[in-house]
C-alpha cells in the first residue's frame, strides 16, 4: 500500500513539473509575441486566390485588394458611388465615351505619382493576350480596340487617348453610363520593371490606405498603414486578414480576443444569434444579394401558365421561412432589387402568403388539388439542401405539386443554370458593382446568360437598354422601376427572403462595419 | 547493409507509379469541372473558360494531359496551380512541406515517454487501483474523437483560461495545443502496448531470478523488465508515426494550420487536381520513407531480416 502512495506522490509531483513547464512556455511565449502594435485583425474564410489587380477574380481577393487599391470611385459605406482616383468626368461630345479628370497629388505604394498612363497601362495589362486579366476585363470590352488588343491584332488600346497627366479619354463601341463605377483597379505602370513579373508577391501597386507586408499561406495576408495616403494616413497601423475557414474556430478566436471584427459564416450564425453575450456587438445587414425562385417555362410547361407562377409565390410563406429556416438571419425581398442598392425601389408591396389564393389559381389554370401536374425536380446544390427541401414540401402540400429535390455539385450546377437547363431552382446573384443594373441587366434581360430561368420580355428589354443610356441617377432609376415591375406583374420569378450577413465587432473598435456588399472600407478604423 | 537500403529505395518506385497513375484517376473521376469553379458564379465566360482551359492544358486529351503530368512531375514543379492562378504548385506547397511531419515528430516526441512511462505504472501495479485509473484514461484517450477532445481544450484553455492561443500558426505557444491533443490517442496507445509487453516480460523467467537476487522493485521494472520492452516499441512506433501524419489532417483543420493535411482537403474542395495530387504523392513518399526506415531498424536490430534468412 505504501508502494501504491509514493507512486501517486511521484505522478502528482510529475504533474507538478509539468504544470510549471507550461506556465513557463506560456509566460515565454507572451514576451516572445510582438508589441502591441495597432493592428486590425478580421477573418477571411480562404486565402486570396490572387493578389494583384488583373488578375483577380473572386471574392476573398476582392476584400483585400480593396484597401490597396483604387478605382475612379469608390462605394462608401451607406452604398453611394463617390469619386477617387477621378474627380470629375464628362461625357465625349465626338461619340459615346468619358473624359476623365484624375485627380492629382496622389502617389503609388512606390511613391511614383499616379497619372493617366498608369490608367492605360491598366487597362492593357487587363486585355493583352497572355495578360490573364481577371473577370473585371470584361468591362473594358467596350473600348474601342478592346477586341483587336484581346486578339493579339494591336499592341496598344486605340480607344484610350492621353491628354495630358491627369486628363484621359476613352472612346466606347457604345453608351455605356456605369463605366465610373466599375470596379477597376490602377495599377503603378512602373511595378514591373521595378521588381519583376512577380511583383505581387513582393509589394501592391496600388494607390490605397493600406500597402502588401506579407502573405503566410494559410495564415494570414498581412497590411502596412500607407501614411502617405491621399485621403489621410490610417489611424492604426495594420490589418491583418486571418485565413480561418472553420466558423467555431473564427468564433473562438473572437472570444479570445484573437481577431476584432468576426465575419460570422453561416454555419454559426444560428448560434450567434441566439447568444445574449453578443447582443451589443452584433452587426446584421442583408446581403447585396439578390434572390429569386426560377421558373423556367421551357423546361415545366405548368410554368407557362402565369397563374400557376403566382401560386408558387403565393404559397411561400416568407415571414415562416425567414424566423424557421434562417433563424431571424434573413430579409425578406419583394423584387428584384436589394435594400441599400442604388436603384431600389421601397414601395413595392409586400409578397403575401396566401394558400387560399394559391389553390383557386391553380384550380383555374387546370389542376385542381395539384391534379394533372407532372412531376418536376427542384434543385440547387448542397448549401441550399435546407431551402429546397421546404419548398417542395410546401408547394406539395399547398398545391399538391409533385416535387422532388435534387441536389448537384456547384460547377456543375452554376454550369448547367448558366445554359438554362435546370427547370425550378432557388439561386442568387451578388452585386460586383452598385448599380440596380448589375441586377436588372444580367438577371432578367433576355439576352444575358445569367437569365438563368430564361424569362424573356420585350418590353422589360427595351426599358433595360434605355435605362443604360441615362446618365441622370434619378431618370435612370425611375426606368429600372418601370422595368422591375414589368417582370413582377408577370411572376416571372418568386423573390425569396435575402440571407443576412452577420458579424461581431469588439467594443473597442470603430468605424467599422459590414455593408450589404461586404466589409466597410477600413481607412477610418479606430482601435481603443 | 547498404545493398539491403538500396533494394528498398528501388522497390519504392513502383509504388510511387502506382500512387501517381491513382491520383491522376482519381482527380479527373471528381465531379466538377475546374475552369467552372474558378470561374464561379461566371462561368458562362465562354471566352474566359476557354482561355483557362487552354493555360491549364484541359483542352487536351486525357492521355495528353497525363503525359503533361509526368513531365511536370519530373521538372519538379508539379505544374501550376487552379487555384492559386498561375502560381506552381511546388511555390503553394513549399511552405506547408516540414508543417506535418514536424507536427507528427513532436507529438511522437510527446507521446513515446509518457505513454511508456504509464504503461510501465499500470503493468507495475497490475489489477490495482493505479492500473485501472491509468486503463479508465486510456480508454478515453483512445476512443474519444480528436475532434472533440480539441474542442473541449480549445474553450477551456484558451477561451476560457485565455492561457494559449486558439488557433494559428508561427509562434511555439499556438504549436502547444495541436501537439499535445495529436499525442493524446498516440499516448495511449503506447501506453496500452508497454504494459502488454511488460505483462508478458515480467511473467518470465529472468524476472523472477532477478526478484529472486533481491533487488528493489524499481531496479527490476527499469532496467530488467522495461528494457527488454523497448525493442517492439521502437518498431511500432513507426506505425505510429504513421498514424500521426494521418492525423495532422484533422488537427491542422481545427488549429488552422497551414500544413499538407489542410492544404489537401482545401484542395481537393477547390478542385485544384494538381495541388492535391502533389500532397497525394508527398504523403505516400513520406509513409514509403517510414516503412524504409522501420525496416532498416529492423534489419539492424535482427539480422535475419537483413541477410533473408528464415526468421
Amino acid at each position: 500500500m505504501s508502494g501504491a502512495l509514493s507512486g501517486w506522490r511521484r505522478a502528482l509531483t510529475s504533474a507538478r513539473v509539468l504544470a510549471l513547464a507550461a506556465a513557463l512556455s506560456g509566460g515565454a511565449g507572451f514576451v516572445l509575441s510582438p508589441a502591441m502594435a495597432k493592428t486590425f485583425r478580421v477573418n477571411v474564410v480562404a486565402d486570396p486566390a490572387q493578389m494583384d489587380p488583373i488578375t483577380y477574380s473572386e471574392i476573398v481577393a476582392g476584400r483585400i485588394l480593396r484597401n490597396m487599391y483604387e478605382g475612379f470611385t469608390v462605394i462608401t459605406d451607406d452604398g453611394r458611388n463617390v469619386p477617387a482616383l477621378a474627380e470629375k468626368w464628362e461625357p465625349l461630345t465626338t461619340g459615346p465615351g468619358f473624359r476623365f479628370h484624375l485627380r492629382k497629388g496622389v502617389k503609388f505604394h512606390s511613391g511614383r505619382p499616379f497619372t493617366a498612363r498608369d490608367v492605360k497601362y491598366t487597362y492593357e495589362a487587363l486585355l493583352k493576350p497572355g495578360g490573364k486579366g481577371g473577370l473585371n476585363a470584361t468591362y473594358l470590352n467596350i473600348i474601342v480596340g478592346a477586341k483587336e488588343l484581346k486578339d493579339g491584332q494591336a499592341t496598344e488600346l486605340a480607344g484610350v487617348k492621353i491628354v495630358d497627366d491627369y486628363t484621359i479619354e476613352l472612346s466606347f463601341t457604345k453608351p455605356d453610363v456605369l463605366f465610373p463605377i466599375y470596379p477597376i483597379y490602377y495599377m503603378d505602370s512602373g511595378i514591373v520593371a521595378e521588381l519583376g513579373a512577380d511583383w505581387m508577391t513582393k509589394a501592391s501597386a496600388g494607390t490605397g490606405p493600406y500597402k502588401f507586408k506579407q502573405w503566410r499561406r494559410g495564415v494570414s495576408v498581412d497590411l502596412d498603414a500607407n501614411t502617405s495616403y491621399w485621403g489621410g494616413a490610417p489611424k492604426i497601423d495594420g490589418v491583418s486578414f486571418m485565413i480561418v475557414p472553420n466558423a467555431d474556430t473564427a468564433l473562438s478566436q473572437y472570444d479570445a480576443g484573437e481577431l476584432d471584427f468576426v465575419d460570422v459564416y453561416a454555419a454559426a450564425v444560428r448560434r450567434v444569434l441566439r447568444d445574449e453575450r453578443y447582443a451589443k456587438e452584433l452587426i446584421r445587414v442583408p446581403r447585396a444579394q439578390s434572390t429569386y425562385l426560377g421558373m423556367n417555362q421551357n423546361l415545366y410547361a405548368p410554368f407557362k401558365d402565369k397563374r400557376v407562377r403566382e401560386a408558387i409565390s403565393l404559397s411561400i410563406d416568407r415571414n415562416a421561412m425567414i424566423r424557421g429556416l434562417y433563424g431571424g438571419a434573413a430579409f425578406p425581398l419583394n423584387g428584384v432589387v436589394t435594400p441599400g442598392m442604388p436603384g431600389f425601389n421601397p414601395n413595392l408591396p409586400e409578397l403575401k402568403f396566401d394558400p387560399e389564393r394559391a389553390k383557386k389559381l391553380m384550380a383555374e389554370a387546370g389542376y385542381p388539388g395539384g391534379k394533372g401536374l407532372p412531376p418536376v425536380d427542384i434543385s440547387s446544390t448542397e448549401a441550399f439542401k435546407d431551402e429546397i427541401t421546404y419548398y417542395a414540401n410546401q408547394f406539395n402540400r399547398v398545391l399538391g405539386m409533385p416535387v422532388n429535390v435534387k441536389t448537384v455539385e456547384r460547377a456543375t450546377f452554376i454550369r448547367a443554370m448558366n445554359a438554362g437547363e435546370v427547370a425550378f431552382f432557388p439561386w442568387g446573384w451578388t452585386a460586383d458593382y452598385t448599380d440596380a443594373a448589375y441586377y436588372l441587366s444580367q438577371m432578367w434581360y433576355g439576352p444575358s446568360p445569367y437569365n438563368r430561368p430564361r424569362w424573356k420580355n420585350a418590353e422589360y428589354d427595351k426599358l433595360i437598354d434605355e435605362a443604360l443610356t441615362v446618365a441622370d441617377d434619378d431618370k435612370r432609376y425611375a426606368l429600372y422601376h418601370k422595368a422591375e415591375k414589368v417582370l413582377l406583374d408577370d411572376w416571372g420569378m418568386a423573390p425569396v427572403p435575402m440571407t443576412a450577413s452577420v458579424a461581431l465587432r469588439k467594443p473597442n473598435v470603430k468605424n467599422v462595419t459590414l455593408t450589404p456588399f461586404g466589409f466597410s472600407l477600413f481607412s477610418k478604423i479606430e482601435i481603443d | 547493409m547498404l545493398r539491403f537500403i538500396v533494394g528498398r529505395v528501388v522497390g519504392l518506385a513502383p509504388v510511387l507509379c502506382a500512387a501517381i497513375v491513382a491520383t491522376f484517376i482519381a482527380t479527373r473521376l471528381l465531379p466538377g469541372d475546374p475552369v467552372a469553379v474558378m470561374l464561379s458564379d461566371h462561368s458562362a465566360d465562354v471566352q474566359m473558360a476557354a482561355r483557362l482551359r487552354a493555360e491549364y492544358g484541359l483542352d487536351k486529351p486525357l492521355p495528353e494531359q497525363f503525359v503533361r503530368y509526368i513531365g511536370d512531375i519530373l521538372t519538379g514543379d508539379f505544374g501550376l496551380s487552379f487555384r492559386y492562378v498561375h502560381m506552381p504548385v511546388w511555390q503553394v506547397l513549399k511552405d506547408s512541406l516540414l508543417i506535418s511531419p514536424l507536427l507528427a515528430l513532436a507529438a511522437l516526441a510527446l507521446a513515446l515517454p509518457v505513454g511508456a512511462l504509464a504503461g510501465v505504472q499500470a503493468a507495475a501495479h497490475r489489477n490495482r487501483f493505479q492500473d485501472t485509473a491509468i486503463i479508465v484514461v486510456l480508454v478515453a484517450g483512445l476512443s474519444l474523437p480528436n475532434f472533440a477532445i480539441a474542442t473541449f481544450l480549445v474553450y477551456l484553455i484558451s477561451v476560457k483560461l485565455n492561457l494559449l492561443p486558439v488557433a494559428g500558426w508561427g509562434t511555439f505557444r499556438q504549436a502547444i495545443l495541436p501537439v499535445v491533443i495529436l499525442a493524446i490517442p498516440s499516448a495511449a496507445y503506447i501506453a496500452r502496448l508497454t504494459r502488454t509487453f511488460m505483462l508478458e516480460v515480467m511473467q518470465q523467467d529472468f524476472v523472477r531470478t532477478a526478484r529472486a537476487k533481491g533487488l528493489t522493485n524499481r531496479l527490476v521494472i527499469y532496467r530488467h523488465a522495461f528494457r527488454n520492452t523497448l525493442v517492439p516499441l521502437i518498431t511500432s512506433a513507426g506505425i505510429i508515426f504513421g498514424g500521426l501524419l494521418s492525423n495532422t489532417v484533422v488537427v491542422e483543420t481545427i488549429f488552422n494550420i497551414p500544413g499538407l493535411g489542410r492544404l489537401a482537403i482545401d484542395s481537393i474542395f477547390a478542385r485544384d487536381y494538381p495541388v492535391a495530387m502533389a500532397v497525394v504523392m508527398l504523403f505516400v513518399v513520406f509513409f514509403a520513407l517510414i516503412n524504409l526506415i522501420v525496416d532498416t531498424l529492423y534489419a539492424l536490430v535482427d539480422p535475419r531480416v537483413r541477410d533473408g534468412a528464415p526468421a
